[in-house]
């Protein structure tokens, strides 16, 4: 018997949403990678397009993407404190454009999905 | 404890409590440079927007926003397992196994006894001893499995094996009900009835167990007792392999049947064994004894000594088989009963293997 609406579970509505989450936020912060950027104006560009995202999700990310070599960063100083910034690397501009690619062919086929349901 | 002077003091101290969690080495400096750059970042947004520095209580409120120190910590630092996904099915198969099917077991039926015989009447010391006994070994084996997995996990030995993995030595697919053979049901029944008759004879025409020794030897009072058990129990395993021939759809009936005649013959075992070792006629005399008129020479005296020892040596084993049997017996009707609850729950196709 189907769940019925009473039933909604927040936990594994949570859970489904950061599973949902997780790979756009890689996709979103590789784009926005295109230019150099710091942490928290990363964050700060991610938030303004409706993406929040929290510095525990977010540096981590980011030194997972650097060890993967699809980023490249370096500490400098910029208004008296020391930042790091982070860009794309050849690599990384590659692997994004076939993220990019293969996104457009799930969101194509996803909008088909629901329109027939 | 005195409070912080400063937001930059209160961020320090912030950053203090996630170093103390993260892994030591350079890229702990890295993240706390980068965390304490954020954190700075958002106090400054934040400033610039009231046109006003922060209150205290409002950097605290960023960084309560951000997290206790631990939990960011454990959101940075890398992931790491002790026992990894790859191989815990199969620790906690192998711990399930040692602990419940050899460790229990091994102490239940062997140390226990053994702690209990000789004890020499302090059967609370005994007992004591026998779980303290069973708790240090449940955690020496633990720990003992729990490292090597550990090693295993490490040396990521469980890959190689991974690689060598194939599918055409998967076992068959099991049914969810495993019935007993046709042939196994009629050999059990043929058997339980022939027990029946050569049991209703036997007070009757006792050389169909004595042989030519029924001529000074005859049955211990203790059947007095136990007979009529005895007869009902085999009654009850002939109705069971009757009912399980008759009603091959009610899967549900072996494995219960097997469970209940297996408890009611360890039952029965057990007070049988307590009457021979509590016999007033001592030992030599439990099970048989010589006929009434017959000499009492020595040889005759030496058989029924024989018998009676034979008889406990067995009645013993008897007990310690089916002491064994009835927790897998029990086991296998909750596997049983589990699997059909699975199978009632799942798609037609499935219970239709």
């Amino acid at each position: 018997m189907p769940p019925s609406s009473s039933n909604f579970d927040p936990e594994i509505f949570e859970n489904l949403k950061l599973e949902l989450r997780r790979g756009c936020l890689t996709l979103a912060v590789l784009t926005q990678l295109r230019e150099e950027r710091y942490g928290y104006t990363l964050r700060k560009a991610l938030a303004d397009e409706g993406l929040e995202i929290d510095e525990g999700t977010l540096y981590p990310l980011l030194r997972r993407l650097e060890s993967q070599g699809l980023l490249v960063s370096q500490w400098r100083e910029e208004d008296k404190r020391n930042k790091r910034f982070y860009r794309l690397s050849p690599q990384g501009k590659h692997t994004l454009n076939q993220l990019l690619a293969e996104w457009e062919r799930i969101n194509r086929s996803l909008t088909k999905i629901l329109q027939e349901a | 404890m005195s409070k912080p002077a400063n937001a930059v003091e209160l961020i320090d101290r912030y950053l203090q409590g996630v170093r103390f969690w993260l892994p030591k080495g350079r890229p702990q400096e890295d993240l706390l440079s980068e965390l304490g750059e954020d954190l700075h970042s958002q106090i400054e947004a934040r400033e610039s927007e009231l046109g006003r520095r922060l209150e205290m209580n409002e950097v605290s409120e960023i960084l309560k926003r951000c997290g206790p120190p631990m939990v960011v910590a454990a959101r940075f630092a890398p992931k790491s397992y002790l026992i990894g996904p790859g191989i815990f099915p199969i620790y906690r198969f192998v711990l399930k196994m040692v602990l419940l099917w050899i460790l229990i077991p091994v102490f239940v039926f062997i140390v226990a006894p053994v702690n209990l015989a000789n004890s020499g009447g302090h059967w609370g010391t005994a007992w004591v001893h026998a779980m303290q006994g069973i708790w240090s070994g449940a955690f020496f084996a633990a720990a003992v499995i729990t490292l090597v997995f550990a090693i295993l996990e490490r040396t990521q030995m469980h890959n190689a094996a991974a690689c060598k993995w194939d599918p055409l030595k998967l076992p068959p697919v099991q049914k969810t009900e495993r019935k007993p053979s046709l042939a196994q049901t009629v050999s059990e029944l043929a058997f339980n009835w022939f027990g029946l008759i050569w049991l209703l004879l036997l007070p009757r025409y006792p050389e169909l167990i004595f042989g030519p020794a029924h001529r000074f030897l005859t049955f211990g009072t203790i059947w007095r007792t136990f007979y009529v058990p005895i007869i009902l129990i085999t009654i009850v395993a002939l109705l069971r392999c009757a009912i399980t021939l008759a009603r091959p759809q009610w899967s549900w009936f072996p494995s219960t049947a097997q469970f209940v005649q297996t408890a009611l013959g360890m039952i029965l075992v057990h007070f049988l064994l307590q009457a021979a070792l509590h016999s007033p006629a001592g030992l030599p005399y439990t099970f048989v004894a010589l006929s009434d008129g017959v000499q009492h020479t020595a040889q005759n005296v030496k058989v029924a000594a024989l018998i009676n020892v034979c008889g406990l040596i067995g009645l013993a084993g008897a007990w310690l088989g089916l002491s064994i049997a009835v927790p897998i017996n029990l086991w296998q009707l909750m596997q049983s009963y589990r699997k059909r609850k699975v199978a009632a729950q799942h798609s037609p196709s499935l219970q239709a293997q």
